[in-house]
């Protein structure tokens, strides 16, 4: 009893440090997003804060902003085709790779979680001369064939988690009553792991969608990126429409974080 | 048996088409740019060890390099006191508010790196946030310049990428036998000796695995250098990009984004070695 | 199924899928390419030279922002497909552009308006499409004395205030040659300027990539007071932002601005037509006008307003009171100056 006397204060005291540093890091979490939202309703010209005003302004403003437009509609077009790519040819070798001790099967593994260590700008660079030297055109194709590489590992990763959380003795039990190994995996595996599935494609998806170091490189003025767009705007002219198009980029994440964690426990799978 | 795979594996062949893919379109633009690095000028005349000598001998681009790494430490250390607090609150706080809180930390990871830059540039410019409530509360007299400088960069890096800290060291703390830490209490130790020779040593991976990747986020962090850091200070994402896309010079710019890659590898091998190493510390 | 045939099925798939979505395919007849400068230029020619631009060919163009420098670097890096149709430069850069063989010349007898532009500005290798004016902008509110001199940057009450761009764009270079030249230097001997720069980076709050950065940095608070480009201010201006422009006495610096046809387009008669647009008197005569406040090249447009008060009544008074730099000489020299001063720049 007395040694939990003893204890106490000095818990409170850890306590209350390491409480107080994790409000302050949620508080630095959250105030950027806030900042941005707020910053957008601003009736001026500047990104003064607080605003001298409020005003849809610059809401309105987008409707004009077709450059921005235009990028943001190139960048959905390419996330699309991306994380199409990424699940065709991703499930599949999760399903060759998954649960194999092979050495095959650790190399492929490593190799296909490569882009995720290296610095996809060296990977940027790398994708443009490579096109460049065959001759092939920047193109929507080209940045699709880009991010794919850097937006796979993402796929693999939750559908091999998925897979190995599979327990064995329902395929095999599938197959001890007789059922084709595609049966199995049309009937059984598949709707087990598509959650898995559904995950990896959504980071795909965003991952892609906010690429810089690929799109930096690989984009042109018929290809402009978003993510590429808003920065150079933003070096160029502080135009505040940039605030604006962020909350809106916020507002879109959040409903569909919302919705996939719903669907798939999306927050489980990205550790 | 029909083949060596049981029924409840897949043949290795299903990775082909990726693998093929992987070939085409990872593997072979990294040789290519292995190729370029050799040739000695932008025109692609002649090939040579130039690029590798200039780099080595320019007494720029290396202090370049040095710089970007030394940023990634600085920012890691600030991340690794913000995340590690949040991450052990977080497992000590009651399910509802770990939803919110889990919410909280994901979100950034989906949101678009320019977005969350951006608002770090109206956090510190000189009518932001920061200055506003300085100035409000009489402690300086005029704004503080906080954009553009080293200070300013390394703590919107490091709130930039807190998420990627703070993931691993929730999954690692969550590992943690309750019963060890009540041991070590009930054995009379005070809080913090419970804290520093229990819970962080055998937190030890999931610090590695998260200092790993802020690590590596924040020094290929292109935006947040170019809109934070500003024009004065030169870090090797927008060397990079100057040398490829500004000056042309293809060669160069693939032999020090080679010289980057093998930096940042070295790094990585570092982590995983130390990552291996405090597991079996860990364990043991 | 085999690997082979699921290969060839995933394959097929890729395909299939890359061909549902348009736009990914490259065998599309792409938008004309108007390689614009970044910040104000950007902006007035979005919403004067598009729209005319449409106008008059039914045709919609896209804009591509970036320096002088940084169009030819992107053009001579792909000269056979070249990713820009029509480019803007100054004046070092267009010598270098027409040197290097990257442009066509424009064709001057389909043109409706090349005949009525000033005679300086008509170069069948690239018409000039207006002149800029090079001097010192501030904040008005912030500094209540305007500046007199380019010296004034180096005044210690304005330590920390104080910007500048680099040496990519002809803002920075133009003013490292003013520099140079009030220190006893000139284009050919630059030194004194480096040696300038050196002593005022203790008063800086920014180095701007581009002038649009620049001009930014006002609408930010970042600075009050650096070496400006006259027209990049004024879209800040007509919002409110206080920011002015002042003419130093030692001369504001003025060049003309060319347009060009990139060799190898593949819409050549419409950047001709883009061209032809740019230079024709109603929509020089917009630009002209608030808040753009583009010096024209038209004869035919008179320039009133603000041009004529701030800046000049003619181009003959232009040229008698402005600086206008050897940018031949410049030329040789200018990429060790950038290399040199992106090495001392830094912190």
């Amino acid at each position: 009893m007395s040694s939990a006397q003893r204890q106490a204060p000095s818990t409170l005291v850890l306590q209350g440090v390491l409480f107080g540093v994790a409000a302050l890091a949620v508080l630095l979490l959250l105030a950027p997003t806030v900042v941005v939202i707020v910053v957008s309703f601003t009736n001026g010209y500047s990104l003064k804060f607080p605003p001298p005003g409020y005003s849809l302004r610059w809401y309105a403003a987008l409707a004009d902003a077709w450059q921005l437009q235009f990028a943001a509609l190139n960048s959905l077009k390419v996330a699309v085709g991306a994380t199409t790519l990424c699940v065709l040819l991703g499930v599949p070798a999760a399903m060759g790779i998954a649960r194999s001790e092979s050495k095959t099967a650790r190399a492929l593994d490593s190799l296909f979680m490569s882009p995720l260590i290296l610095p996809a700008l060296a990977f940027g660079l790398a994708s443009l001369i490579y096109f460049s030297r065959l001759h092939v055109n920047l193109s929507l194709a080209t940045l699709v064939a880009g991010h794919a590489v850097v937006g796979v590992p993402y796929v693999i990763r939750t559908t091999v988690a998925a897979l190995s959380q599979l327990p064995p003795a329902l395929l095999e039990s599938s197959a001890s009553l007789g059922a084709s190994r595609a049966y199995t995996f049309r009937r059984v595996t598949l709707p087990l792991i598509a959650p898995g599935i559904a995950a990896g494609a959504f980071i795909c998806f965003m991952s892609s969608f906010d690429n810089v170091p690929v799109s930096l490189f690989l984009r042109d003025a018929a290809t402009d990126m978003l993510p590429i767009r808003m920065w150079q705007d933003l070096e160029g002219k502080l135009d505040v429409s940039i605030a604006a198009v962020s909350s809106l980029m916020v507002l879109v994440t959040l409903v569909s974080m919302i919705a996939m964690e719903r669907l798939t426990g999306i927050s489980k799978r990205i550790r | 048996m029909k083949n060596a795979v049981s029924v409840s594996g897949y043949s290795v062949a299903f990775a082909a088409p990726l693998a093929v893919y992987f070939l085409l379109f990872f593997v072979a633009p990294l040789a290519v740019l292995v190729f370029i690095s050799f040739y000695a000028d932008p025109q692609l005349g002649r090939m040579g060890l130039d690029q590798y000598r200039t780099i080595a001998t320019d007494g720029f681009s290396l202090p370049v390099l040095a710089d970007t790494l030394w940023l990634g430490v600085q920012v890691t250390l600030l991340c690794l006191l913000l995340g590690y607090a949040l991450s052990w609150s977080y497992v000590r706080s009651p399910p509802p508010l770990q939803k919110v809180l889990m919410l909280i930390i994901v979100m950034p990871l989906l949101t678009s790196v320019v977005v969350r830059t951006f608002a770090w540039v109206v956090i510190l410019g000189r009518q932001g946030i920061v200055n506003s409530a300085l100035l409000d509360l009489g402690w300086i007299d005029g704004p503080l310049k906080l954009l553009y400088t080293r200070g300013g960069l390394v703590v919107a890096l490091a709130n930039v990428q807190l998420p990627l800290m703070a993931l691993p060291l929730i999954t690692a703390l969550q590992k943690l036998d309750p019963n060890l830490e009540d041991a070590s209490a009930a054995l009379g130790a005070s809080a913090f000796r419970t804290f520093f020779r229990i819970t962080l040593p055998l937190t030890l991976p999931g610090i590695v695995a998260g200092c790993l990747l802020t690590f590596a986020a924040s020094i290929t962090a292109f935006i947040s250098q170019s809109l934070i850091g500003g024009g004065q200070m030169l870090f090797m994402p927008m060397y990079i990009y100057q040398q490829a896309s500004t000056l042309q010079n293809w060669p160069f710019a693939a032999a020090i984004s080679l010289v980057f890659l093998v930096a940042v590898l070295a790094c990585v091998a570092l982590f995983n070695q130390l990552g291996r190493m405090s597991r079996g510390h860990a364990a043991g | 199924m085999n690997p082979t045939r699921r290969h060839l099925l995933g394959s097929a798939l890729t395909l299939g899928a890359m061909q549902l979505f348009p736009g990914m395919s490259h065998a599309q007849a792409r938008k004309l390419v108007f390689a614009t400068f970044t910040g104000s230029w950007e902006e007035a020619h979005r919403d004067v030279l598009v729209p005319a631009f449409k106008k008059a060919t039914g045709q919609d163009m896209l804009l591509d922002a970036m320096l002088s420098v940084d169009q030819i670097a992107k053009v001579s890096a792909a000269r056979s497909n070249p990713p820009i149709d029509v480019m803007l430069h100054d004046p070092g850069p267009a010598l270098t552009a027409i040197s290097q063989d990257l442009v066509e010349p424009f064709p001057v007898a389909g043109s409706k308006n090349f005949k009525d532009l000033i005679p300086e500005a008509q170069d069948p290798m690239g018409p000039s499409m207006f002149f800029q004016v090079v001097g010192l902008t501030y904040n008005p509110d912030k500094i209540k004395t305007p500046p007199t001199s380019w010296a004034d940057l180096f005044k210690p009450e304005y330590k920390g205030r104080v910007g500048i761009t680099n040496l990519n764009s002809t803002l920075g270079t133009g003013f490292l040659v003013e520099l140079a030249r009030m220190n006893g230097g000139s284009e050919a001997n630059v030194e004194p300027g480096f040696k300038a720069i050196e002593r005022l980076k203790p008063s800086l709050a920014a180095v701007a990539a581009n002038p649009g950065a620049l001009a930014a940095l006002y609408q930010q608070g970042q600075i009050d007071i650096s070496p400006g480009n006259f027209n990049a201010i004024q879209i800040l201006k007509a919002r409110g932002v206080p920011v002015e422009f002042v003419a130093p006495k030692e001369g504001a610096i003025a060049f003309k601005t060319s347009i060009h046809i990139v060799k190898n387009t593949p819409n050549k008669e419409l950047a001709a037509a883009l061209i032809d647009v740019a230079l024709s008197p109603e929509v020089q005569t917009r630009l002209m006008q608030s808040p753009y406040l583009v010096v024209p090249t038209n004869g035919k447009v008179k320039m009133e307003g603000e041009i004529a008060k701030v800046l000049a009544k003619d181009t003959a008074e232009l040229k008698k009171k402005f600086v206008f730099q050897d940018w031949k000489k410049i030329n040789e020299q200018r990429p060790e100056w950038i290399a040199r001063f992106n090495r001392e720049i830094k912190v």
